[in-house]
């Protein structure tokens, strides 16, 4: 039997939204003990981790396009529903990136990166994979925010926004340094060609988790 | 006994199975929000809705119920007083065929499209297209855009009242508290006022329409004040930290209470209209235009929806427990409030609304303040598809019903 008052209530976006930031941060999870695995050398798992990433990240893709598939036009949403793909295809993004990651380690036969860079890249792994935990809270707190609209629950979002804008700045200023070491200790050219792009790659996780927090912005703007 | 009688007979069966389907279909209307937004539970919300059908049937119905049965059809057709048997008797087999096929196929159907259909299905075999009130069908018609309006711009100024005046506050719980004297007093106000306008109630003591505002308005801030005296209470006593939403669950109790109401007043005639026109044609051999419907039969299609409600209102309930997931008391008070006012001022004006297009707009216009998580907009056209297809459906069939009828009796 179908109520017509019920057909009026369609699934909230807003929940697949946390499901995915949650795959997000269990992915970014992953790339941070597969980094750690891959530089302690004799790491076994680690095509484990790349294989678990991937589905990761294929789950995620089928959260992302149930969001999409099941908001028909003439749908209402607390905000845009543009902005909402938008956020969503940031978010994304990042597994994006971390696959990217790992697939790049993995095209290079063991060791990929060498003991004088090893903690470093380490650092720059887990800063970059920092504001992606705070994404996952910003997706709650914002949740917060359309239920109450209260000023006060706009400020905590607002300022874990501020927070994700300033670890990207943190992870950003890491990778300069690591670009900057590697240049200076590694001579290998292929082994530099490697790492440089490692370097960046990583560094661009950090930067769609920031992309994320100013469309986030944008959707609790008043 | 005579043939009459078994029509009769057949007309209660019939308005009574009306009366279940109300209850059974539109139940969702007045308890969705209360159930999905948790302020009652199903068993809680079932018993209270059906309590509150039958007052609201008994005590409030019977303007609706006159203008159903004489002013869309002419009562000259009722001057025949067996081709009126014969019609009122269709109208009624054909409401019920129609909602049956409704329910069966899962279509989203109004009972009082087709009702009203039919009746005029009735009134074209027994009378011609010239017995047709068109000027009061088109009042009809135009309520039925209207009506879904209104409730959407009701529950859109409510919703924004919230925000405004609780939710965006820095403390919303100390607001939400202070203002709850006027959210309660509103929905009071209205109430009496239903109570006291055109019921058999409020007839009997025969008052001015300012003596009636007066005494409403007195009533309304004594128990706002009262409540909330409770709801302060209530809240104190508890010892954990209680936030804005839960204080708008209790006002909610109050107006999922009220949707009830309003859904009996309005939505009994439905059913009894057509029998309560059998009925005089049987017991006094004609039908007058002026003779009120007995508060028994009100009654009698009261205690048919509330039963409807117990017996098909669980299974209903629990289907959207599981789908309004993302509702919200001060979301479901702006609902509620909007669609019993709505369907309250309807029913005044003896306009035949649904409820379930009053509770839809509800919806809507606080989806419209942004309030809702996702609220499917396009569900409307297709409401408004069925709406178009009902009445000239219910129209036809009633005509069939009243050829064979007219052969057999």
């Amino acid at each position: 039997m179908r109520i017509p008052f019920l057909s009026i209530f369609i699934a909230s976006p807003f929940e697949g939204l946390q499901e995915h930031a949650e795959k997000v941060k269990e992915c970014a999870w992953t790339f941070q003990q597969a980094i750690e695995c891959h530089i302690e050398k004799k790491c076994e798992s680690f095509s484990k981790f790349v294989k678990e990433i991937s589905m990761l990240e294929s789950e995620a893709d089928a959260i992302k396009r149930r969001i999409r598939g099941h908001l028909p036009k003439g749908t209402m949403l607390p905000v845009d529903k543009f902005q909402l793909f938008r956020y969503l295809r940031e978010q994304d993004s990042i597994l994006d990136a971390v696959e990217d990651a790992v697939d790049w380690i993995s095209y290079r036969p063991e060791p990929g990166i060498p003991a004088e860079v090893a903690e470093d890249f380490i650092l720059l792994a887990d800063q970059a994979v920092a504001p992606i935990e705070e994404l996952n809270i910003m997706v709650t707190e914002a949740r917060n925010y359309f239920k109450s609209f209260s000023k006060k629950q706009r400020l905590i979002v607002k300022e874990i926004i501020h927070n994700i804008r300033q670890m990207e700045h943190d992870a950003d200023t890491t990778e300069d340094m690591v670009k900057q070491k590697v240049f200076t200790s590694i001579t290998d050219p292929i082994m530099v060609f490697h790492l440089i792009r490692l370097s960046e790659t990583i560094g661009s996780i950090a930067d769609h988790a920031e992309n994320a927090g100013d469309m986030m912005r944008a959707m609790i703007a008043e | 006994m005579s043939p009459e009688y078994y029509v009769l007979i057949t007309g209660y069966i019939f308005g009574f199975y009306m009366a279940w389907n109300i209850g059974a279909n539109d139940v969702a209307n007045s308890m969705a929000s209360a159930v999905g937004a948790k302020a009652l539970t199903i068993r809680q919300a079932v018993f209270v809705a059906g309590i509150l059908n039958i007052v609201g049937a008994t005590f409030i119905g019977s303007h609706v119920t006159n203008t159903i049965r004489k002013g869309i059809v002419s009562t000259s057709i009722l001057t025949d007083p067996r081709l009126a048997l014969i019609g009122a008797l269709s109208a009624l087999l054909a409401a019920a065929l129609w909602v049956s096929f409704a329910t069966w196929k899962s279509l989203p159907v109004s009972t009082t499209h087709s009702i009203v259909g039919s009746m005029i299905g009735f009134g074209i075999m027994a009378g011609g297209f010239s017995v047709i009130n068109w000027g009061k069908l088109a009042a009809v018609i135009i309520s039925w855009i209207i009506s879904p309006l209104i409730s959407m711009v009701i529950s859109y100024v409510m919703f924004k009242c919230i925000v405004k005046f609780i939710l965006a506050r820095r403390d919303p719980y100390l607001r939400a508290i202070n203002l709850s004297k006027y959210f309660i007093g509103i929905t009071v106000f209205i109430i009496i006022l239903s109570f006291l306008f055109k019921t058999p109630l409020g007839k009997r003591l025969a008052m001015e329409t300012h003596e009636a505002l007066i005494l409403a308005v007195i009533i309304a801030t004594g128990l706002g004040l009262l409540g909330q005296l409770a709801i302060k209470k209530f809240f104190s006593s508890k010892k954990r930290k209680a936030d804005t939403e839960e204080i708008f669950k209790v006002i909610q109790i109050g107006t999922s209470c009220y949707v009830a109401l309003a859904q009996g007043a309005n939505d009994v005639a439905n059913a009894i209209g057509p029998l309560a026109v059998i009925y005089f044609l049987v017991k006094k051999g004609t039908v007058g235009a002026t003779v009120p419907v007995p508060i028994f039969l009100l009654l009698f299609g009261g205690v048919g929806i509330s039963l409807g409600i117990g017996m098909a209102g669980h299974r209903v309930m629990k289907t959207l427990g599981t789908k309004i997931t993302t509702l919200n008391n001060t979301r479901g008070f702006s609902v509620d409030f909007a669609a019993a006012t709505t369907v309250m001022i309807a029913s005044k004006l003896g306009l035949p609304v649904s409820t379930t297009h009053a509770a839809v707009g509800g919806v809507l216009g606080v989806g419209f303040a942004r309030g809702m998580e996702a609220v499917n907009f396009k569900i409307i056209f297709q409401i408004i598809v069925y709406w178009i297809l009902t009445v000239p459906a219910a129209a036809f069939t009633s005509m069939i019903i009243f050829l064979i009828l007219k052969h057999v009796i």
